[in-house]
């Protein structure tokens, strides 16, 4: 592959989740870790948003409710879910989904912007969709998951 | 012996066509939802042509709007506005019929690429409009599918439906290929001459309602008009 492709069109991984019937990416690069379901406290007076915090080797993380952040019907965790530990542009969050399924290796040409139909607000943290195996893999971009607003609420945690 | 009342005839037609359509195609007013819930609105399908007719004529509050129309037209009728129609409304076309809910629609072959079955669910995006309901991926093309009830109907009534025990059955893709209307039935195509259409001469509410085949009293829709333009992120 020549050098000039690599750098105009370059390859990214992206770790890729299920919520309901659909199938997101996160960028590889700021996933940290994955893990089993845990003991989460709830905190009280959170956004609805928030399923609580939780304790990760001394450090209190909190977790979203990534159902409720895209507007899906709450469903209750089970074995197959997992707190995706990623690290935004300053906080460290978990993010709750149904399931993890793979890393996926995609070229930047491949991804298109998704469709913005209605309020900018509501879906600007869809960074583009591709397709995988005849399936619609929806790009999240994790720096704009939560609004500035919403950080800063984090932080009173 | 019994007096028979003469047969009733419809005093203007024009009229009464736009105010058929606007009776279907109107959003549900809030207040009255519950008693609309009771009574639902009129079905066409079910008796497509007579029902609205009638009531036209017998409905009182009618009478004062259709006898301004009288005075009226005594100046001689203004010629169709063919500067707000599309091309393909100036002559002869090709329209392909479809149905959505209990409502038949036409709109012109050019303005479609192909129609489809759903046999998938669209990818759904998350923060979107209730009428998009997603994403398909066909033929390499990546199509928005629109809840076209929602789109004429409006929120209200169209978000009524349950597509998950009632789901649209097909999806019309528009000529870009960008777009797709999920619609219940795929009718027919046929042939429409302009003059058998009362065309709307002002397009300022429902851009998307072009006009009324005449004799069927089938909404034209102008596909242009009722896809939303998409925006690109910056």
């Amino acid at each position: 592959m020549s050098e000039d492709r690599k750098q105009s069109d370059p390859i990214m991984q992206w770790v890729t989740f299920c919520l309901g019937d659909e199938k997101y990416g996160i960028n590889v690069m700021q996933v940290q870790e994955v893990l089993r379901i845990t003991e989460i406290a709830p905190v009280p007076g959170a956004p609805s948003y928030v399923l609580g915090i939780i304790n990760l080797r001394g450090n209190v993380v909190t977790v979203i409710d990534t159902r409720n952040r895209f507007g899906l019907p709450s469903k209750e965790p089970d074995d197959a879910a997992r707190v995706v530990i990623i690290e935004t542009e300053k906080h460290i969050i978990g993010i709750l989904v149904d399931s993890v399924a793979e890393v996926v290796e995609m070229r930047a040409s491949e991804i298109e912007t998704a469709p913005n139909v209605g309020n900018e607000e509501s879906s600007k943290y869809i960074q583009g969709v591709t397709s995988r195996d005849n399936k619609l893999l929806i790009l999240v971009d994790l720096n704009r998951f939560l609004s500035e607003d919403e950080k800063a609420e984090l932080d009173m945690f | 012996m019994r007096e028979t009342k003469p047969p009733q005839r419809i005093v203007q037609q024009s009229l009464a066509l736009d105010t058929y359509l606007s009776t279907l195609l109107d959003e549900i007013p809030e207040t009255v939802e519950v008693e609309e819930k009771r009574k639902p609105v009129a079905k066409p399908a079910d008796k497509p042509l007579e029902a609205p007719v009638q009531r036209l004529i017998v409905e009182q509050p009618l009478l004062r709007p259709l006898q301004n129309e009288l005075v009226a037209l005594e100046k001689p009728a203004k010629s169709q506005p063919l500067s707000i129609m599309p091309e393909w409304a100036q002559h002869e076309f090709q329209a392909l019929f479809f149905k959505v809910e209990h409502l038949i629609l036409a709109t012109p072959l050019t303005e479609l690429s192909r129609t489809i079955k759903i046999d998938r669910k669209p990818g759904k995006i998350p923060g979107q409009p209730s009428w998009f309901m997603g994403l398909l991926d066909e033929n390499d093309s990546r199509i928005g599918v629109l809840d076209t009830g929602q789109l004429l109907f409006g929120k209200l009534r169209g978000s009524q439906r349950d597509l998950e025990t009632n789901p649209f059955k097909s999806i019309l893709i528009t000529r870009d290929k960008r777009w797709g209307l999920a619609c219940d039935e795929i009718l027919s195509i046929g042939k429409l001459m302009p003059d058998k259409v009362r065309w709307r001469t002002s397009r300022q509410r429902k851009p998307w309602l072009i006009g009324t085949v005449i004799e069927e009293l089938t909404a034209i829709i102008d596909l242009q008009e009722l896809v939303p333009h998409r925006k690109r992120k910056t």
